[in-house]
């Protein structure tokens, strides 16, 4: 049987569309405002705020996020069936117009400390791909409680008793969430290769 | 249970010391827990593809004029329909090794426990492949590498698997697909095991580009060295 995006990764497979050039149902002007705008409102100060640490300068982070929003449109048809990880593939064109611009403005030799932002590879077990689009249309998986313990102790770096008293319950609770948030996590992401398996 | 039930906080570095230090001594004693630590420890590596600003919802602030400066370039570019219809224009530029920071965009690489993600098992357990797909293989000369490389459509995206022989065990291997208006995408990263390097090793990487853009696939050693090339 043949497999499809949607087997391997249910769920958020359709925002990876996001890169094929379509105009789609956005092409009046008024249209792609609308678009655009909406947009904005949603995702703009995660943009901004990314492409300002990836930049380390506002007025450059803000063509980034100028251009990201403009791609977006072009490719709004695509963009819009996989409503989950609209963010994910925001985020994503964001850092690939960096690295683009980066690229272009200066053609360094090779330099080993730029290696250093990498992920650990280890083994040829661990022939997977996994990317941003991938862990934040699985972390739109799991349920809300779970996903919130996630950003408070991981992404905005929280302990157990910072986290409890910003999410209102007690500290036990916040750990066993977290483990059982991450046994979810572990479950979505597993779950495409079962579904790849049938 | 209390160890087993603190073992994701601990994994995510969110327990006090006194708690952590609770969690390291039972962790001497439970093969069990170190066993799961391993995992939740993987999982917080896939957590870090996602950058924390990914958790900032709204408009920003101050961004009148971004939003205005943006606005006008969709108006007009609307009102020109040849230009709107022409994909984005990819340049195509010499790759800098830095750039591996941009490799971690589309890359990283991991094992969940038993169920590897998209895995060797799940692409050897595929019913061969994809209707659609593309099958090709080349040897280099100079590296003696030979790389069998199958280009498999996906929903407007591009799931290419490579298998290759001759490679050395320790090597850190990186996918590039070359689309055909010379743009440079990397699909991924992986070091070949003493067993690849006997066997073969496989890998596969998703690239953001029709199947039928895909120009070449090249593996390239994390130093920079070419391995070899396959022309679809
Ligand atoms: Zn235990």
């Amino acid at each position: 049987m043949a497999t499809t995006a949607t087997e391997y990764f249910p769920g958020w497979a359709p925002a990876v569309t996001g890169i094929v050039p379509s105009v789609g149902d956005y092409q009046g002007a008024d249209a792609g405002e609308t678009f655009v705008r909406s947009l904005y409102a949603e995702h703009g100060r995660s943009l901004l705020a990314y492409a300002t640490r990836l930049t380390g300068d506002r007025a450059a982070a803000e063509d980034v996020v100028q251009e990201t929003l403009v791609r977006a449109w072009k490719h709004a048809a695509d963009l819009n069936k996989g409503a989950g990880s609209v963010r994910g593939w925001l985020l994503t064109v964001a850092r690939n117009i960096v690295t683009d611009r980066a690229r272009a403005r200066a053609a360094r030799p090779a330099e080993v400390a730029d290696v250093v932002d990498r992920p650990p590879v280890e083994g040829d077990h661990s022939d997977a791909v996994v990317n941003t689009m991938v862990v934040l249309g699985a972390l739109d998986q799991v349920s809300p409680e779970h996903r919130e313990v996630l950003v408070e102790l991981y992404y905005r770096g929280r302990s157990v008793a910072e986290a409890a008293q910003e999410l209102g319950v007690p500290p036990g609770t916040v750990k066993s969430r977290t483990y059982y948030a991450l046994r979810a996590l572990r479950a979505v992401m597993a779950g495409s290769e079962a579904e790849v398996a049938r | 249970m209390s160890e087993h039930s603190q073992l994701g906080a601990y994994a995510l570095g969110a327990l006090d010391a006194d708690e952590a230090r609770e969690v390291e001594a039972h962790l001497a004693d439970c093969a069990e827990c170190r066993a799961e630590l391993v995992e939740l420890e993987e999982l917080k590596e896939f957590l870090g593809e996602v950058p924390p600003e990914a958790f900032l919802d709204g408009p920003p602030e101050g961004g009148d004029l971004l939003l205005q400066r943006t606005v006008r370039e969709v108006r007009e570019a609307a009102a020109a329909p040849s230009a709107v219809a022409t994909p984005v224009a990819p340049v195509a530029k010499k790759r800098g090794r830095w750039l591996l920071v941009a490799a971690a965009v589309v890359v990283v690489a991991g094992a969940l426990g038993g169920g590897v993600l998209i895995g060797r098992q799940t692409v050897e357990q595929a019913d061969g492949p994809v209707p659609g797909s593309v099958q090709v293989s080349a040897t280099d000369a100079a590296s003696g590498a030979t790389m069998a490389t199958t280009v498999e459509p996906r929903e407007n995206w591009t799931w290419i698997r490579v298998r290759i022989t001759g490679l050395k065990p320790g090597a850190e291997c990186e996918m590039y697909v070359t689309d055909k208006a010379g743009k440079v995408w990397t699909a991924g990263s992986w070091v070949v095991t003493e067993q690849a390097a006997r066997e073969g090793s496989r890998f596969g990487g998703g690239v953001l580009i029709s199947p039928d853009q895909v120009k070449s696939v090249e593996i390239k050693t994390v130093q920079g060295a070419h391995v070899v090339t396959t022309t679809i």
